[in-house]
């Protein structure tokens, strides 16, 4: 791990067409700490994920996970060194059931992956329902599928695409406990959320996007007071 | 007559089901509709002509070579060729098989000629009551029914199966999960590719075989796919059954090319009434 770096970006921009949707992006992510990434819609927030774990390939700058370059990787090359994440919008695979939906994603041996699966539905309270197909599971339900089927992986990164939208305040109070939870086993959390309450009481540390650049980036606190950003949010 | 007319049907049904369950599979995963699945299918009966006729072969253990060999062809087609419009427009990926499909008819005209060939093997029915069961047609059922229940077992049971139905539902979440997608595109591709052989070593024991025959099967397993539900993989067992004695039935009452008409107007009538398909777009 170069520098004590799990993650850096130098200078990654992404264009689409006459778009730069990330522009001349770089932050560095320290190992079992929770980052936010915050920014007004169309910031590029879930576009830097997507260059991240390598569903879009940047067109300039680098990434590297512990020192060593994975842009160029493809995506599922990018998850199996140890990248897992969310999306905005629930992606569960609907037509498996809850216990396949974490059995597709291992590739260790049989019997230990269901004993793994097994664990994590008792974890996220969907053990009686693994083998209802996923498709039929209620919103918060796949929430939970979707982030035990992440923690199926054990991947040291995690990227989370707005995990707190559209669910209720005991479902969310469950999904901070996990998430503190994992940064408790060492793990690195990188959450995208608009609800700024949850950014703020998770994060160690806070990047802030606007128009595809970074134009803050530090505690919490200090986020909060920084001219650049409430002009980002609420304009001049 | 009715009951042998149904019996016919099923006979029928199970291979258009086995064959069709391929061209699902490619559909599924690639949303590539393979023009060329029927012209693979009619490789593999001439693989099992030729391995009865040259070598001797009991057709029905040809299917031990034309099921390895389609495989190959179809990683082969796929590497090279497929690959490059999966995720470009339709058309693109219809012009593209549709000229693999020319490509390989013209080769087998020229290697095998035009010539109707068939494998005589089998003949004679058995009777059970007033029923006439073909030797060779309730033999190729047994095998179809066997090779189609232990794909659809493969796809819904092992992992590789489960990465399959899971790049056919979300190929973007299956890749962000680490499933290797184009390697499970690969075998898809393989896999469908040995079922289409797989039907023609059985299409060769009960019928003549010529370069042009497996046009005819694309087109009902694409018949079949849309009765069932595009992508759906039991979908197609039960469009390929329907689709077998509808055929049959319709020609109790009906001239031999109006019956083939028939499956073309139910065809029309799904896609008008419930273009999901039969089972609704639900792939289990």
């Amino acid at each position: 791990m170069q520098n004590g770096h799990l993650l850096e970006l130098r200078q990654v921009t992404k264009r689409f067409g006459g778009v730069t949707a990330v522009n001349r992006c770089s932050l560095e992510l320290a190992p079992g700490r929770i980052y936010g990434l915050i920014g007004p819609n169309g910031s590029g927030k879930t576009t830097l994920f997507n260059c991240i774990t390598g569903l879009e390939p940047h067109d300039d700058g680098e990434i590297r996970y512990k020192g060593e370059r994975i842009d160029g990787l493809r995506a599922h090359e990018v998850a199996r060194r140890g990248i897992g994440r969310t999306f905005q919008i629930i992606r569960v695979f609907p037509e498996l059931t809850a216990l396949e939906n974490l059995l597709v994603v291992t590739w260790g041996p049989f019997d230990e992956a269901h004993r793994r699966a097994q664990e994590l539905l008792r974890f996220v309270t969907l053990d009686r329902l693994q083998n209802e197909y996923a498709g039929n599971l209620s919103y918060g339900q796949q929430k939970l599928l979707e982030f035990a089927r992440i923690l199926m992986t054990d991947p040291e990164l995690i990227l989370l695409d707005e995990p707190a939208a559209g669910v209720n305040r005991t479902l969310l109070n469950e999904l901070l406990e996990a998430i503190r939870n994992l940064r408790a086993q060492g793990k690195t959390v990188f959450i995208v959320e608009h609800d700024m309450k949850v950014i703020m009481d998770l994060s160690e540390r806070i990047f802030v996007l606007n128009y595809g650049e970074k134009i803050a980036e530090g505690p919490p606190g200090l986020i909060q007071s920084d001219e650049r950003v409430i002009e980002a949010y609420f304009g001049r | 007559m009715v009951g042998q007319v149904v019996i016919s049907g099923l006979l029928a049904g199970a291979l258009y089901s086995l064959v069709a369950l391929g061209l699902a599979l490619i559909f599924g995963v690639m949303r590539v509709i393979n023009i060329a699945h029927g012209t693979i299918l009619m490789l593999g009966a001439y693989t099992t002509f030729w391995w009865f006729h040259l070598l001797g072969v009991n057709p029905y253990l040809s299917l031990l070579a034309s099921m390895p060999l389609m495989f190959l062809l179809g990683l082969l087609l796929q590497r090279t060729l497929v690959t490059r419009v999966v995720d470009a427009p339709e058309l693109s990926s219809l012009l593209l098989t549709f000229g693999i499909s020319i490509a390989l008819v013209n080769i087998a005209q020229l290697a095998f000629t035009s010539d109707l060939r068939s494998v005589e093997f089998l003949t004679g029915a058995f009777l059970v009551g007033p029923i006439a069961l073909s030797k060779s047609r309730l033999i190729s059922f047994a095998f179809a029914v066997t090779i189609t229940l232990l794909a659809f077992w493969f796809i819904q049971k092992t992992k590789l199966g489960k990465a399959i139905r899971a790049t056919s539902q979300n190929s973007e979440v299956a890749m962000i999960c680490g499933i290797n997608v184009p390697r499970i595109r690969l075998y898809a591709f393989g896999i469908a590719s040995a079922l289409a052989g797989a039907g023609g070593s059985l299409v060769a024991v009960m019928f003549a075989i010529q370069p042009e025959m497996g046009q005819v099967y694309t087109f009902k397993s694409f018949l079949v796919i849309v009765l069932g539900g595009a992508g759906n993989y039991p979908g197609a067992l039960l469009g390929g059954m329907l689709l077998g004695l509808v055929e049959q039935l319709s020609s109790l009452f009906l001239t031999t090319q109006l019956s083939e008409a028939v499956a073309y107007v139910l065809l029309v009538l799904v896609l008008l009434v419930r273009p999901s398909g039969l089972l609704g777009g639900r792939e289990r």
